[in-house]
């Protein structure tokens, strides 16, 4: 351990911390551009001015080890003024085009400018002009004229994705970031570096110019588009969820998080999903039922069929919906035979321990762990293929069962399942986003109810390395849709199931209005606080 | 209740009022006949007012040399709009300079306050509160005001240009 002393504050720290990391665990304000604490040190924007006492000229933090008894300070004139000039230095080229630029409330010239600049540009030259809208490749759109050359975007891509694409060409002023001859940014990664791009110059294809970012709410949770279970955030409105970014977390997913995951939110929009239940029965469709309703015809037939009744679980739902589900469904028919009619519907079986070296995994699956914990407890031991024997044997006759959320990795899957089972006289189908595969095929009694996305239910998955991570529900898209436990428990016949958990004294007993007593959905204003990235990187790490 | 009132004489205390109200109404009366310059009232439809030329009504959005719209979709006047009755939706613009551009612009002005926040708020002179302020209509949505009737209805005889000019801006190199 090493002592100094910043800003007048005695500050402890570990060998070889940089002054930047030393004030950021401190929680003290310092700008910085260039420095990213998922990235190798450039220190090419010159902001992270400090003077330490002993050296005549100021040095930048974030290329500074501590040493012991070292005295640092960023508070003082002459640091400040440094500080704003290089700000100015910055915004020479700048366009400052903030009302059509999608950082904007974002952006960390915006927000350094606001914390330590705050003065009148004396520069008279025109600006430099560079390319607009220039295309990367598939994901990301750069703007030249916003990019401040602090080489994040460079740096990740041969540091993480290492794919070598970007590369800053030309001299001085001229400068401008680009992809090689012959290559464009095209890597399931690509979608960070927009993340942390700290201006506009970086946007993305999908995200551009849908929304102003302070119309959006952002809320945490897990991403459920593969087993690693990346930490990350969404950012909805009233009129959906628009975008996701990751969140900090060093045992999962350190700063950064997949291409394909970013596309998560697209299924919970209403646009993809079903929006009431549907019935299918003697060649007639009944639509737009309440999913309860639904489930209550349902829970009819299976009562006649008890003994012929398979449950079949995709690993795309919480450890806790499991817990309900097989435990009511143990407890009213599948057990009656003395065979758990319980089966495990894995799309990428053989794909399961494929990994692509930096976070995508082959499993796209969020909770197979989850699951698989789930049957270890109730001594449920059983595949896809009993399921096929257990057909062929003329053993089953209902099949309920748990669709994935996002169909896009179970298509043939999805079509090999529905084609097994369209056979059996009944098929009641959960799912959140519409099936037209089963719509078609199935000529059977068909029961289809409709169920939260994960990003409306609080829950926990079980990542491909054990990690148990819990996340709560972040707004509502449809109201009447069911959990997998509120929707097995009324098919059992249980009414109760879609009431919420009984309330206890402790709900009722009046709490005084302060933070800690705020429901779990509400987005408190430091939280939505844009100006996190001077503030809030120490402390959470995030970005 | 009346019964309280024993004393007649106290019952006509209102007379007087009335008697001077009608004075006053045939005082009128006799001068609008007599010298009509001096009226107060206008002859509304035939007549009209005319306002300052500060007044705030309804919007315009004002458009480029070219004829096409100014406003760069940046939301800023349907941010600040306290009605929240402007709604935008932006989308991208074949020419690289331009970027963005609104394909919705729509204010629901049954819902409008005529504050004149959004004319504050736009950085580019896009949207400007014009002299008219009639609004009369027969459905319910043509107080719906889109793109086509801001910016183009026959009374601002093809648009209004507005002072952000773009070439000059590019010139000058903001
Ligand atoms: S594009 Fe963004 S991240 Fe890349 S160098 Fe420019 S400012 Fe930095
Ligand atoms: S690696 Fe997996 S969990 Fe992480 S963002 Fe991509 S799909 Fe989501
Ligand atoms: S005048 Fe006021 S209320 Fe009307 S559209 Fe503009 S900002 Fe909104
Ligand atoms: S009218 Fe002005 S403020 Fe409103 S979106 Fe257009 S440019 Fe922005
Ligand atoms: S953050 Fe230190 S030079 Fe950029």
């Amino acid at each position: 351990m090493v002592k100094c002393t910043i800003n007048g504050q005695t500050v402890e720290v570990k060998e070889g911390t940089t002054v930047i990391e030393a004030m950021h665990q401190e929680g003290m304000k310092i700008a910085h551009y260039c420095w990213h604490p998922g990235l190798s040190v450039a220190g090419v924007c010159r902001l992270c001015m400090v003077e330490i006492q002993g050296n005549p000229r100021l040095q930048v933090g974030c290329n500074t080890v501590v040493t012991e008894g070292m005295n640092i300070n960023n508070t003082s004139d002459k640091v400040k003024e440094a500080v704003q000039w290089g700000l100015d230095f910055h915004l020479i080229n700048h366009p400052l085009d903030c009302p059509v630029c999608d950082q904007a409330g974002e952006c960390g010239l915006q927000d350094q400018y606001m914390e330590f600049g705050q003065y009148d540009s004396i520069m008279a030259e025109p600006k430099q002009k560079k390319h607009k809208v220039v295309d990367l490749g598939p994901t990301v759109v750069l703007d030249s004229e916003r990019c401040i050359l602090c080489s994040r975007c460079v740096r990740f891509t041969t540091e993480v994705s290492k794919t070598n694409e970007l590369g800053i060409f030309n001299r001085g002023d001229h400068s401008e970031v680009g992809t090689h001859e012959g290559t464009s940014l095209d890597n399931n990664y690509s979608l960070n570096t927009v993340d942390i791009c700290p201006v506009g110059a970086l946007t993305s294809k999908d995200f551009r110019f849908k929304q102003r970012v302070w119309y959006l709410k952002e809320q945490k949770t897990i991403c459920n588009g593969c087993s690693t279970g990346c930490n990350i955030k969404v950012y909805f409105n009233t009129e959906g969820f628009f975008r996701v970014k990751p969140v900090y977390n060093e045992q999962v997913n350190g700063y950064w998080m997949c291409d394909q995951g970013r596309d998560i939110y697209k299924f919970a929009n209403k646009q993809a999903r079903y929006q009431g239940g549907k019935r299918y029965n003697q060649g007639q469709w009944v639509t737009d039922e309440a999913p309860g309703h639904v489930a209550m015809q349902a829970s009819k037939v299976i009562a006649q069929n008890k003994n012929k009744t398979a449950l079949i679980l995709t690993g795309q739902y919480t450890v806790e919906e499991y817990e309900i589900a097989i435990q009511s469904f143990l407890a009213s028919v599948g057990n009656s035979i003395g065979i758990k009619n319980i089966y495990h519907w894995n799309s990428h079986i053989s794909e399961i321990n494929n990994f692509d070296g930096t976070l995508l995994r082959g499993d796209r699956n969020p909770n197979t762990k989850g699951l698989i914990k789930v049957f270890e407890k109730y001594n449920i031991q059983t595949q896809v293929e009993d399921l096929e024997k257990a057909i062929e044997a003329g053993q089953i006759d209902t099949a309920i069962v748990a669709g994935p959320e996002d169909l896009t990795y179970y298509k043939q899957s999805n079509q090999k399942m529905v084609s097994l089972i369209s056979a059996l006289k009944n098929i009641v189908w959960l799912q959140s986003t519409i099936n037209p595969e089963l719509e078609e095929k199935v000529k059977s009694n068909l029961f289809i109810i409709p169920m939260k996305s994960y990003l409306e239910k609080s829950g926990t998955f079980i990542n491909f390395n054990g990690i148990e991570q819990s996340f709560r529900a972040v707004t509502t898209v449809m109201s009447q849709a069911l959990t997998l436990g509120q929707a097995i428990g009324l098919m059992m016949g249980d009414q109760k199931a879609v009431l919420p958990a009984a309330e206890t004294a402790a709900d009722h007993a009046v709490k005084p209005f302060v933070q800690e007593s705020r429901p779990a959905s509400q987005v408190m204003a430091e939280e939505r606080k844009k100006n996190e990235f001077i503030y809030k990187r120490g402390a959470t790490n995030e970005r | 209740m009346s019964d309280k009132i024993k004393d007649k004489s106290l019952g006509m205390w209102y007379l007087s009022g009335i008697l001077g109200g009608v004075k006053i109404t045939f005082a009128h009366l006799i001068k609008n006949l007599f010298s009509p310059s001096e009226r107060v009232t206008l002859n509304y439809p035939e007549e009209q007012h005319t306002y300052s030329p500060r007044f705030k009504g309804n919007h315009i959005l004002t458009v480029k040399n070219d004829g096409s719209l100014r406003c760069t979709a940046c939301m800023l006047c349907a941010t600040n709009c306290p009605a929240d009755c402007i709604s935008i939706v932006a989308s991208e613009h074949a020419d690289p300079h331009v970027e963005k551009f609104p394909v919705k612009y729509e204010i629901d002005i049954l819902r409008c306050v005529y504050c004149g926040f959004c004319e504050e708020a736009c950085p580019v002179d896009a949207i400007r509160m014009g002299p008219e302020w009639q609004i009369p209509d027969l459905a319910d949505g043509n107080f719906i005001y889109d793109i086509q009737h801001l910016a183009y209805r026959p009374q601002l005889k093809g648009g209004i240009i507005s002072v952000v000019d773009e070439q000059e801006r590019h010139q000058a190199g903001i």
